[in-house]
């Protein structure tokens, strides 16, 4: 455990070194992204312009949801996504064998030194609109209400974590994985309006297989009283339950899909 | 030129020895678009008709904007081109008795065929089973559309050859990527058509070269141009893409020459 805090920030540091070698290319790569997501919420205030609210929903509120969603994605997929994306990659290369000869989690090794550093962009856009929206929605601020925000915010970064994990770690099983990412960023941008708008299948699919919801609409349609689609009353509690037992999950996952590794490089 | 057909094949052969993995794809595409659906019908819930338009005209909209119009996967064509010509690869082709952008372009033809077959043309008969999709407005406006369309392929073509271009002096393919993409969400009207844009602003918007990707091939499905206007943004629309195929030659030639100096 003590050599394991001393390898990470090391990882971290190495990661974050070869990065700056290209400063330029990293800071436009942040500037990208950081003005495609407000072209993205940009769309969505031109259609509030015209039709006002959506499923309800004002703009501010929209703004809210949008800017959560964002911002726990971007904390969850710092320390996942592109990592566990490549797991791919280095399966079929065979280049997956190094990680486990190595004197450490193979788990800790990918997602530490490769800590993606390059949401920066998402999160400075994310939390800035996200504090202007938080001014607009009329929350009654108290410790209650921040001690909340606070956990489910974590609790979103971690369930976005956890399901990019699963669906990273089923590549040792079945070597591709890239094609339950297409499906998962698919169901991602629809975490990003109100669930009560959707099908019934879709806000099942969104609860259940996919359950993004969590990320998104759940908590923050708590955090400003309003009615939750499908859970009711239990949206609030469940969704800071949420991280947490998918965490556990995609540990077991993880396990799991280790234990049926076989290589296909070689 | 049946070389490039030759090419254009070749891609589409390709693409089908990947087929299994085409499943995601459409099932990714079919959330998409009933997700669309379902956000006009919740905004329409209690309009008949916004600024002229009716909800089964915006669903035929949406089905349109998220299949046939997004059916091409432009941000690859920016990393291969990116790619090839910032590692030097792309010396391979200039060996070759061939027109590196044209072989691009061929290709790039048979990757969207197989993508309209394989995904855009299931997904819209799913949708038009489920919600119903309306038909052209006349002969004329089903007609221009195929030809709206093709140009919004050849424009988005290029528009992302001018990018991978770049990324030879910029150094960084995915920047461009991120902020062509920026740029097509808000101002293509592949999602929000740009009739729902501030009156202020739609003037500009429809004129810009980005309209021609996804507002104006749908506009003119819907029969939302007359006659003569439908001739004017095509002739318009012909003119962009004369305009950005002499600056992607340009940028080629500058590029290759750029190669031939270093020596590869």
């Amino acid at each position: 455990m003590q050599q394991a805090f001393r390898v990470i920030p090391f990882l971290v540091h190495l990661y974050v070194k070869s990065r700056m070698e290209y400063r330029s290319a990293f800071l436009l790569a942040i500037g990208a992204q950081f003005f495609s997501y407000a072209c993205g919420f940009t769309s969505l205030w031109v259609m509030l312009l015209r039709f006002d609210t959506l499923g309800g929903w004002s703009w501010p509120q929209l703004a809210l949801l949008f800017s959560f969603q964002l911002l726990t994605y971007s904390l969850g997929a710092a320390t996942s996504f592109v990592q566990l994306r490549d797991i791919e990659e280095k399966v079929r290369l065979g280049t997956f064998d190094t990680l486990l000869v190595k004197p450490f989690s193979p788990w800790a090794y990918l997602v530490f030194s490769g800590l993606n550093i390059g949401y920066a962009g998402h999160i400075a856009l994310a939390a800035g609109l996200m504090a202007w929206a938080l001014t607009q929605v009329g929350v009654d601020w108290n410790f209650g209400t921040v001690a909340y925000l606070v956990a489910a915010t974590i609790s979103a970064a971690m369930v976005n974590a956890a399901i990019i994990t699963m669906i990273g770690a089923t590549a040792f099983i079945v070597v591709q994985s890239s094609h339950l990412y297409t499906i998962f960023f698919g169901v991602w941008e629809l975490s990003r309006y109100p669930l009560n708008i959707f099908p019934a299948v879709l806000q099942w699919t969104l609860l259940t297989i996919v359950p993004l919801g969590f990320a998104s609409y759940v908590p923050m349609a708590y955090l400003i009283g309003k009615d939750i689609a499908v859970l009711g009353s239990w949206g609030g509690p469940l969704s800071l339950l949420a991280g947490p037992v998918l965490v556990l999950l995609a540990m077991a996952h993880w396990r799991f899909a280790i234990s049926k590794y076989q290589g296909a490089g070689g | 030129m049946s070389k490039y057909l030759a090419f254009a094949q070749s891609a589409l052969q390709t693409q089908l020895a990947y087929r299994g993995q085409v499943w995601a794809a459409w099932f990714g595409r079919l959330i998409q678009v009933f997700a669309w659906i379902a956000i006009w019908m919740a905004v329409y819930k209690d309009a008949g008709s916004v600024n002229g338009v009716t909800l089964p005209e915006m669903i035929t909209y949406a089905v349109i904007g998220s299949t046939l119009i997004t059916a091409w996967d432009w941000r690859k064509l920016i990393y291969t081109l990116g790619n090839s010509v910032t590692s030097g690869d792309v010396a391979i082709y200039l060996l070759k008795p061939l027109r590196f952008p044209l072989y691009l372009f061929a290709t790039e033809c048979g990757n969207l065929t197989y993508r309209i077959a394989a995904i855009a043309v299931p997904v819209i008969i799913v949708a038009t089973l489920t919600y119903g999709v309306l038909p052209p407005a006349s002969l004329f406006h089903g007609l221009m559309f195929l030809a709206f369309f093709a140009l919004s392929f050849v424009l988005m073509f290029l528009m992302a050859a001018l990018c991978g271009l770049l990324a030879f002096w910029l150094m960084t393919a995915f920047s461009l990527e991120w902020t062509l993409q920026g740029i097509l969400s808000l101002l293509s009207g592949s999602a929000i058509p740009l009739w729902f844009f501030p009156d202020a602003a739609q003037g500009l918007i429809k004129l810009l070269p980005s309209a021609w990707i996804g507002y104006h091939p749908i506009a003119v499905y819907l029969g939302k141009t007359t006659v003569s206007e439908t001739w004017f943004y095509f002739t318009l629309g012909l003119g962009w893409a004369g305009l950005m195929a002499g600056g992607v030659a340009l940028l080629w030639r500058a590029a290759a020459t750029r190669i031939t100096v270093q020596g590869g």
